[in-house]
């Protein structure tokens, strides 16, 4: 009966205020369940495609420096006890010429059958099933592709295929079609299957391997098979691979899911309000009721059930928009994440229970969290009905409490700024955030008033009475305006930080990058800079450079990602001596980039990226160990400069180290410096004459690799503004729902001022001045706490996650147009419950109360 | 201003048409300009309808219902806004003075409506709040006010545009004797000098002695009696206003 006459009646009778309170959880929620499933979906694809190529084994031995065949002798006396290996060769290539990175699997086509399955659509000709046709797929010239890859491209049995593979480019002949399963799902089916022996012939991998697959029937033996093989390999479980990729995506899915917690922090404000509202335009009723007997218990139980219900509701219906939402937003993280981390197609949306679990909690335990305050404070009217005395001696210590209290919240968030990273991912940073949110909204109440009052002169002289009226009423119902506005400046606040910042960060890269950029132009085996791993120059082309009469000197840069610890890093490699003469990297320490490079080449040493520096705090002078093909050796660190491609760490050395390291004297970009005398186009044209056919090679200006680089930082940044926009709209659903509830609460006043003479058009322009007085408090609140996160995303979280020093620009175009946008949409706002003025009953205001 | 209603009749709907509560029931009813009508009845009775009706706040459902000579059932919502701006003053039994504006802003309301310059309706403010003894309480807002006080502001922004008509609502019936005598008291003094028609609602034999004469309102029929109060000797002869030629006249 309680709930009934305090929680359900009402919940049915104010539908549009029930609608607008779960459309604000559903958003919230859905946002946060697309993240979920969109980043669960690209990293997915990635980890399903390890797991395919990796079949039935539990081990494998890999090396950052590749393998040498001959660990495979080593092993042969495991045969006996019951282990299984296969050698592999995986590695990413690219197809031509559709440019489409494919990764190249090659394996004992005989022995393998123990790791993967391989079902055969057709081989050679589907009718000539005979031992010789089997044999074909041997020969050096044979691949085995997935018949979905097959039909997207048009080939068919005996169609060629030309693979360029670490910048050897053949023609291979389709030899075998593979039905969806096992390999032939990995990586969407860009994967082409070759026999080992034939592999390393055609593509100059002889006597060499990527990895050795291991199926190890105990895990005693393992330490056996570790006794035996070479310094520069490990043995680890594939899993290892998925948990080094997660780790390195760990940051930006943080700050995803972070920003996508905005959205639902706004959404809480929003179940807060409405709770809050519901009580106090129930408080006669809940003294009512407690006069006739009801307990404190119940009341609190009553409104926590309102609470409870519209996160539950809101929950199941963001879900649901979540899903939809993950379509959209998937396109983006996938495109993101390959251009900085791994590649990775994305795979289909998949609704996982943990997913919706994740999201009908969230959102449920949320809304009863913020139910709990306004249940206790309705709990506690008591049963008497005339409170107004009390409240106004409450409401003055109130304000000293929550000056306090922001006090409180600004010198915490302070001193979490001061902490370090925990595991890479700046906890305190983010908890700061928060501290620093929670210090605004307590002076909501005190901005409110202030602000309302500012503008009560200007709104006077500006709109007359009515433009008066809006400012005093504002402020005269506090409680509830206060909180919508804290969501709003909550919403707003966030909007300018992130605009901030990523002004900021897009300065400090453009700044970089044209520095970093100095050369003429580059020489590419590929267009488009997120194929860079995938494709290269063999070092062949080197002597043909050379021999280029307007090329004053070339620096060939080439990299891999090679195990850090647990961790995923990038070592880069190019012509130390070429950088230092004519490149321009801006240094941390040394200030001179010559003496660091100069000092690299003479004592072997690597010059490390500042996102690597502070990861692994280390500075120059100090040693690092990476595992080459040699086994691990130390390298001096003889400088640190400052780097934005990734936020993993780059380990840079000259070429010869590195391929004395690793063996791999392949060649991704070539950096060409021209003589005078020559322009930038024709030396374009020429290099594509001379290079174009026979290595693939592309000149791309160092104009284009800027505009491609800035390309990539929007791109990348795109979904941070979808995020925010989706908190702001949020915070005005707030708003609506907070004018709404004010003008039903005031329906009498509203009456009696149309008694008094004032015109429904009147009444409605005071009610959307109303909301241009909350629309203008939240973005100055917003303003301030925009500024103040902004230091905090920047100088703590962005340098902690990621590792970057960025310094600091106001992106002033954006965040005026910004707080344009969200003002004018807090006055849209004001303009749908300023409609319920034309149904105000004028005769409510000549009753007696 | 002369009020005219002929053959009106008003129901407020319910769920359905046979639910529809009738409360006044062919009613025709003349107060002069100038006249201090008092209605009485029990509550339900219809009084408040027909104050609402008169006031311009609700339309007859049937009938005409005249203010001098403009039929109000007839005219549209901005020409009602209009007329009640500028040619009727409400004084409520709970005062509903604007809690977000002080003593001076309250009664300066109808004028600031009617976009009055500032300077004027900082003297007019000022002279009306001397007549109701509230000089020195321009600034305070209504919560720092007694009920009396209160109401003494209802009255003088119910007068500030010098309305030719004055509504009542149960004016006493919010306040003790002592004040309730002296807010009588006031009305009167106002009908006496400025000679507005007054029509005031109330249960109150004591407050309806104030009055010219009784309206009897019953199960939604009017009776007009003769009842003359005590203090209608008082009634002394004089003009009937007229609205503020400076202020908007209703179409």
């Amino acid at each position: 009966m309680i709930l009934r006459a305090l929680v359900l009646r009402p919940i049915f009778r104010e539908v549009q205020r029930t609608a607008l309170t779960i459309l604000g959880i559903a958003v919230g929620v859905a946002v946060v369940v697309a993240i979920a499933l969109s980043n669960q979906s690209a990293l997915r694809a990635f980890q399903e495609s390890v797991d395919a190529v990796a079949g039935r084994a539990n081990y494998m031995i890999v090396s950052d420096a590749g393998l040498n065949e001959d660990v495979l002798l080593k092993l042969q006396p495991f045969w006996e006890k019951g282990v299984r290996f296969a050698p592999v060769i995986d590695i990413e290539g690219m197809a031509e010429p559709w440019q489409q990175p494919i990764r190249l699997l090659a394996v004992d086509m005989l022995s393998d059958l123990h790791f993967r399955d391989y079902r055969y659509a057709s081989v050679v000709t589907s009718d000539e099933k005979s031992a010789a046709t089997y044999l074909a797929i041997l020969r050096d010239d044979s691949v085995v592709l997935p018949a979905t890859f097959a039909k997207e491209h048009g080939l068919k049995l005996g169609s060629p295929l030309t693979l360029n593979i670490k910048g050897v480019r053949r023609t291979m002949i389709v030899r075998g079609l593979l039905e969806a399963s096992g390999p032939a799902t990995a990586f969407n089916g860009a994967i082409a299957i070759a026999d080992i022996a034939a592999a390393q012939s055609t593509f100059g991998f002889e006597g060499r391997l990527t990895r050795i697959d291991l199926i190890v029937p105990t895990d005693a033996i393992k330490s056996e098979i570790q006794r035996v093989l070479p310094a520069s390999a490990r043995m680890e479980r594939p899993a290892r691979r998925n948990e080094r990729v997660e780790k390195m995506l760990r940051a930006f899915r943080v700050n995803l899911f972070a920003l996508a917690g905005v959205a639902l922090l706004v959404g809480m404000f929003l179940v807060y309000n409405t709770v809050l509202i519901s009580i106090l335009r129930r408080r006669k009723d809940v003294g009512v009721l407690k006069t006739l007997g009801t307990s404190a218990t119940q009341v609190f139980g009553a409104f926590l059930v309102e609470g409870l219900a519209f996160g539950a509701i809101g929950s199941l219906a963001g879900i649901a928009v979540g899903r939809g939402l993950a379509w959209l937003i998937l396109r983006e993280i996938g495109r993101t994440i390959n251009a900085l981390y791994v590649s990775s197609t994305p795979e289909a949306i998949v609704l996982t229970p943990g997913i919706l679990a994740a999201g009908v909690a969230v959102g449920t335990i949320l809304s009863l969290l913020s139910a709990i305050q306004p249940s206790i404070e309705a709990s506690q009217v008591r049963p008497t009905l005339l409170l107004s005395g009390a409240q106004t001696a409450a409401k003055k210590t109130r304000s000293i409490t929550m000056i306090a209290i922001a006090i409180a919240c600004f010198v915490v968030a302070a001193l979490l700024s001061r902490l370090p990273a925990w595991n890479g991912i700046a906890v305190a940073g983010y908890i700061a955030v928060l501290f620093v949110v929670a210090g605004f909204s307590a002076l909501a109440p005190m901005i409110v008033t202030a602000v309302s009052n500012l503008l009560r002169t200007p709104y006077r002289a500006i709109f007359g009475i009515v433009g008066e009226l809006a400012s005093a009423s504002i402020p005269a119902s506090l409680r509830r305006t206060s909180i919508a506005s804290a969501a709003l400046s909550l919403a707003i606040g966030m909007m300018v930080a992130v605009a901030l910042m990523v002004g900021s960060f897009r300065e400090t890269v453009r700044v970089w990058v044209d520095q970093t950029v100095s050369s003429d132009l580059w020489l590419r085996p590929a267009k488009g800079l997120s194929n860079a791993d995938a494709a290269a120059f063999p070092n062949a082309i080197s002597a043909e450079l050379e021999k280029v009469p307007f090329i004053a000197a070339f620096d060939r840069a080439s990299g891999r990602g090679v195990a850090y610890g647990d961790a995923v890093v990038t070592v880069a490699s190019g012509d130390f001596d070429i950088a230092a003469r004519f490149g321009d990297l801006p240094m941390i320490a040394p200030r001179s980039l010559s003496e660091a490079l100069r000092n690299a080449i003479a004592k072997s040493g690597v010059a490390v990226s500042e996102s690597f520096a502070l990861k692994y705090e280390k500075n120059v002078g100090d040693d690092i160990t990476l595992t080459t093909s040699s086994g691990p050796r130390h390298f001096p660190i003889t400088g640190v400069y400052r780097d934005y491609s990734n936020d993993r760490g780059v380990i840079a050395m000259d070429r010869a180290l590195y391929v004395r390291s690793y063996g791999d004297d392949s060649i991704t970009t070539v950096v060409i410096y021209l003589k005078p005398g020559i322009t930038r186009d024709t030396a374009r044209r020429q290099l594509e004459t001379m290079f174009g056919p026979k290595y693939h090679a592309f000149a791309v200006t160092n104009g284009e690799i800027r505009g491609e680089v800035m390309k990539i930082f929007d791109q990348t940044f795109l979904i941070t503004y979808a995020l925010l926009a989706v908190a702001i709209v949020v915070a005005v659903l707030g708003v609506i729902n907070t004018l709404a509830a004010l003008i039903l609460e005031r329906k009498r006043d509203l009456a009696l001022l149309r008694v008094l003479g004032m015109s429904i058009a009147e009444v409605r322009r005071m009610l959307v001045l109303e909301s241009s007085v909350l629309g203008l408090t939240s973005t100055a609140a917003g303003l301030a706490m925009g500024y103040v996160l902004s230091w905090i995303l920047i100088y703590v979280i962005n340098k902690q996650s990621f590792g970057w020093t960025i310094a600091f620009h106001t992106p002033v175009r954006l965040i005026a147009a910004s707080l344009a946008v969200t003002f004018i949409a807090s006055l849209l706002a004001g303009l749908v419950p300023s409609r319920l003025a034309r149904r105000i009953d004028l005769a409510s205001a000549m009753k007696a109360e | 201003m002369r009020i005219r209603l002929e053959h009106v009749t008003h129901a407020y709907a319910g769920s359905d048409v046979s639910a529809a509560v009738q409360v006044l029931d062919d009613v025709s009813l003349e107060i002069a300009s100038g006249d201090f009508a008092v209605l009485m009845g029990a509550s339900g009775s219809g009084k408040s309808t027909l104050l609402n009706l008169i006031g311009a706040v609700d339309r007859p459902v049937s009938g005409r219902l005249l203010l001098d000579d403009v039929d109000t059932s007839s005219l549209d919502e901005s020409s009602l806004t209009m007329l009640r701006r500028t040619s009727i003053g409400y004084i409520f039994q709970f005062f509903n003075l604007i809690p977000t504006l002080n003593v001076f802003e309250n009664v300066a309301f109808p004028l600031s409506l009617a976009k009055m310059p500032r300077s004027e309706i900082k003297s007019r403010v000022a002279e009306v709040l001397k007549e109701v003894g509230l000089g020195n309480r321009a600034s305070h807002f209504p919560n720092e006010l007694s009920g009396g006080e209160m109401q003494r502001v209802a009255i003088a922004r119910a007068v500030i545009h010098r309305p030719p008509l004055i509504l009542a609502d149960e004016p006493t019936g919010n306040l003790d004797s002592k004040n309730g005598d002296m807010i009588l008291d006031l009305i009167r003094e106002i009908h006496n000098s400025r000679r507005p028609t007054i029509v005031m609602a109330t249960h109150s034999e004591r407050a309806a002695a104030y009055g010219d004469y009784v309206v009897e309102v019953a199960d939604g029929k009017v009776n007009r009696g003769s009842g003359v109060g005590s203090r209608v000797s008082e009634k002394e002869p004089g003009l009937a206003p007229t609205p503020d030629p400076r202020l908007p006249t209703p179409s």
